[in-house]
């Protein structure tokens, strides 16, 4: 009896687990917990994957014990037709109580120090970097300025509305395969965000100041970038591209970028904060 | 003399005019009518930050929609919607419960201040009508995000006079907040009945001191950015200029109000269920010092953990704060576990009150599981400001406060109004609004987690996001039908409801509200109530719960 009605129960979990299967979730998908991009996009990202994915699995071992008692406690503890009177009036029990609190203080540290090691890697700063990047956000668009080849490239804000193939236009930055990068980020009005979706990682642009993001891309291709900070009306449309190419690539879209005559740098002397007591270009830089 | 002897003795006997019963709502001290005041009003709130919600979601339905006209149309509903459902629905829908029911828990006849607690409901009631207002000015509403980062917020990037309103309006409403909270300490340090001594209050008063203690810390730096905020905006002030570092000055003193804000929310709701578990199980809270310890501690905790919502500035220390975000999860932890430790080996039974709370600590579990991975700055890096953010916390607020709120009002309605609402509707309700909260915000997660910013108004057909916006938008619709089943329920009850007299209509109540008269008495008891535990209301009315065993049909159970 109590066998058939835990079998019935037993449907619901089952029933779940084959139609995530079903779903069209391939294996590479979920061994990467459904993070975008491939493995080795940067030379954080499977630090991150890996962080990621035990997490995860670690709560989950978790919240099914959870899950699973209360489900359990409702189902066999539910009061039955022609019950009467009370339970024991239980109202603690130290033993157990000590137990749930120790066990996660375990799991916390053990995850603090996993996360310390892995952000520690991540904001690690490079002090000899091979290319030097300075993306200014504005606005509602991007200025990526070419540091060592001194050329720059100035975005316009996209314009699309529901069909594809805006994704060229967008304003692009290119870098070099397997070159370690650092990028200075800096914006000249509001707050923006420079989030590179596949690169796992974000960093704010303040006007006013300098942000640093320092890594290393392993994979060529293009990759989505977005304004993940609320920047004002066009906040939606503040896109971009980074594309990752070979050297030689690098080198020639360096060289198409001076022969427009885009050389040299565009710094943050079109800051639109007004009435400030920084106009003073020693202080606003 | 004459007309007011005639009155008296009038009293109670005729019907009162419009009118008088308009002039009695708004005079009144009465801690339950103030209580009630605060619940009608923050209701209605969270039905219009509810409309708003599903305009955001229609919005995203599909790649380059324009059902608003312009996007900054589009952040203004988004802001709006954060500051009506943070600020005037879930912050004054404690004061509610506070109100109603913490006097009468304790033994009290009423508040300890009972005209401040007036003032502070009309500070409530005029400053969200002030910050909402900015829709009938031209330029519109507030639209720089509830959290209204500098320098987004100044007049240069955000002009016109609904961001005065927002600013203005919440200052004056926070100051409400506040005397709510000096209020509610000084009732329950000062107004307890003999016998009610700290470690018999029922997890609800507790809960409401400790969030009362944390309003109280948190409000008042809010109140001054604001002035601060305000000052820049009409007065050229540079408080939050960034020549002077001011962008993150704002961000530091918005998130010290902020994130103590979110437990602000949380805490009394916790309460909720906490009373609602052991009357429907038949047993005493489990771990009842363990549950006070841990609200303490989770109190405490959530002051030193602000900057985990700035992670991604560059500009904080990145260990401390993933350190001290990740130890909340402990007390919280012992919570869940405290509460399935009520259910267990308990007698459960599944009326809507209980359904809601099942409701309310399934969603939460996940909603726990997901601020595990956010606290992680390795993996925040990536997931700030996305909508796995977004995900977050709806699960971790709304899984709390609207899940409790239903499950408080269901629980507590027979006491405010002497009438039962009816369980079969309640329960339909129920389910309804458990699909549609979980598709509307479970599939949001995998949004963030692709790459979905949050406050986006559209989307790129190329960015992969469609469908699941799509599943996202239909779960809001189910969600937003789900309040329609409540609405008829209160209608035909206060119609044709069920009444009763009972003190305790669900049987196994345990704190003084459920040892009074229903509706509540004028000034809550006719006698000073006899409390000799925990459960005063249980003790009078089950004198047989000592050595007690379960009987099935005749069958001994242990």
């Amino acid at each position: 009896m109590l066998k058939k009605r835990g079998l019935k129960w037993a449907v619901l979990p089952a029933s779940a687990a084959v139609m995530l299967l079903l779903s069209g979730c391939s294996q590479q998908e979920f061994s990467r917990g459904f993070l975008p991009g491939v493995p080795g996009v940067t030379n954080h990202t499977d630090q991150i994957t890996g962080l990621w994915t035990t997490s995860w699995i670690v709560l989950w071992g978790i919240g099914l014990i959870a899950w699973g008692l209360m489900f359990y406690a409702i189902i066999v503890y539910r009061r039955r037709k022609g019950e009467t009177g009370l339970p024991p009036q239980l109202r603690y029990n130290n033993p157990i109580e000590t137990l749930f609190t120790v066990v996660p203080l375990i799991i916390t540290i053990a995850f603090f120090a996993y996360t310390a090691r892995d952000m520690a890697a991540i904001e690690e700063p490079n002090p000899n970097p091979d290319v030097t990047i300075s993306v200014i956000a504005k606005q509602w668009s991007w200025d990526f300025n070419y540091v060592d080849g001194n050329v720059y490239d100035s975005g316009v804000q996209s314009q699309f509305a529901g069909k594809e193939g805006s994704l060229d236009a967008l304003p692009t930055l290119y870098l070099p395969v397997n070159k370690s990068v650092k990028i200075d980020l800096s914006a000249r009005d509001v707050i923006h965000s420079f989030w590179v979706v596949d690169f796992l990682y974000k960093k704010d642009m303040f006007p006013g100041r300098t942000n640093h993001m320092y890594f290393t891309p392993q994979v060529e291709g293009t990759y989505k970038g977005k304004c993940a900070e609320l920047c004002g009306e066009y906040h939606s449309m503040m896109l971009f591209n980074v594309k990752v190419v070979s050297q030689a690539e690098y080198d020639s879209h360096l060289a198409a970028l001076a022969a427009a005559g885009n050389v040299g740098q565009l710094d943050n002397r079109y800051d639109r904060n007004q009435n400030l007591p920084g106009d003073n270009p020693e202080i606003r830089g | 003399m004459a007309t007011a002897t005639a009155s008296k003795s009038t009293y109670g006997t005729s019907k009162k005019t419009k009118g008088q019963i308009l002039v009695d709502w708004i005079t009144t001290t009465d801690h339950k009518k103030i209580g009630y005041l605060y619940l009608i009003t923050s209701f209605a709130y969270f039905l219009i930050g509810g409309v708003m919600a599903l305009v955001i979601r229609a919005q995203l339905a599909a790649p380059g929609l324009e059902i608003v006209q312009t996007k900054e149309q589009y952040n203004q509903l988004f802001t709006m919607h954060g500051t009506i459902m943070l600020l005037m629905f879930a912050t004054p829908l404690f004061a509610a419960f506070a109100n109603i029911l913490m006097p009468i828990q304790i033994g009290a006849p009423d508040v300890a201040f009972p005209r401040l607690n007036a003032i502070a409901y009309w500070f409530y009631f005029f400053g969200s009508f002030v910050a909402v207002a900015g829709f009938f000015t031209p330029q519109g509403a507030a639209s720089f995000g509830w959290f209204a980062y500098a320098p987004l917020s100044n007049t240069t990037f955000s002009p016109g006079l609904g961001g005065d309103l927002w600013v203005f309006g919440l200052a004056l409403s926070g100051f409400g907040t506040i005397m709510g909270g000096v209020n509610f300490i000084t009732t329950i340090l000062t107004m307890r009945a003999p016998g009610m001594t700290m470690f018999r209050l029922p997890i609800f008063t507790w809960n409401t001191l400790v969030t009362s203690i944390l309003v109280i810390m948190c409000f008042p730096p809010f109140a001054a950015a604001l002035f601060a905020l305000g000052a820049d905006r009409r007065f050229d002030a540079h408080i939050f200029d960034p020549a002077n570092g001011g962008p993150m000055l704002w961000q530091h003193l918005f998130w010290f109000f902020g994130h103590p804000e979110v437990y602000i929310l949380a805490l009394p709701f916790f309460g909720i269920v906490s009373e609602i578990f052991p009357v429907f199980s038949r047993k005493p809270i489990f771990g009842y010092k363990t549950l006070v310890y841990a609200t303490i501690a989770i109190a405490a905790l959530s002051m030193t953990v602000w900057a985990h919502h700035m992670y991604v500035t560059g500009s904080v220390l990145l260990p401390f704060f993933a350190f001290t975000t990740m130890l909340i999860a402990i007390p919280t932890g012992v919570k869940v576990f405290n509460w399935i430790g009520t259910l267990w080996k308990g007698s459960v039974t599944f009326e809507t009150p209980m359904l809601y709370s099942l409701g309310f600590l399934t969603t939460f579990i996940f909603g726990g599981l997901t601020g595990v991975i956010l606290a992680s700055p390795a993996l925040d890096f990536h997931l700030s400001d996305s909508y796995f953010v977004v995900a977050h916390f709806h699960y971790v607020v709304f899984g709390t406060v609207v899940f409790a709120m239903f499950a408080g009002i269901y629980f507590w309605y027979p006491k405010m109004t002497g009438k039962m609402l009816n369980e079969r509707l309640g329960k339909i309700q129920f389910w309804l609004l458990f699909l549609g909260f979980h598709t509307t915000f479970l599939i949001q997660h995998w949004l963030g987690v692709i790459g979905m910013p949050r406050r986006y108004a559209t989307y790129l057909p190329e960015d992969g996001f469609t469908w699941m916006n799509q599943v996202s938008t239909v779960g809001a619709a189910l969600l937003g039908l789900s309040i329609i089943p409540f609405l008829w329920n209160v209608y035909i009850t206060a119609r044709k409801g069920e009444k009763t007299t009972l003190n305790d209509p669900w049987g196994y109540g345990r704190s003084l509200e459920w040892a009074t008269g229903t509706p509540f008495p004028r000034h809550n008891f006719t006698s000073i109530p006899v409390v000799r535990s925990e459960s005063p209301a249980f003790d009078l009315n089950h004198p047989e719960a000592t050595g007690s065993v379960m009987h099935t049909a005749g069958k001994k159970k242990d």
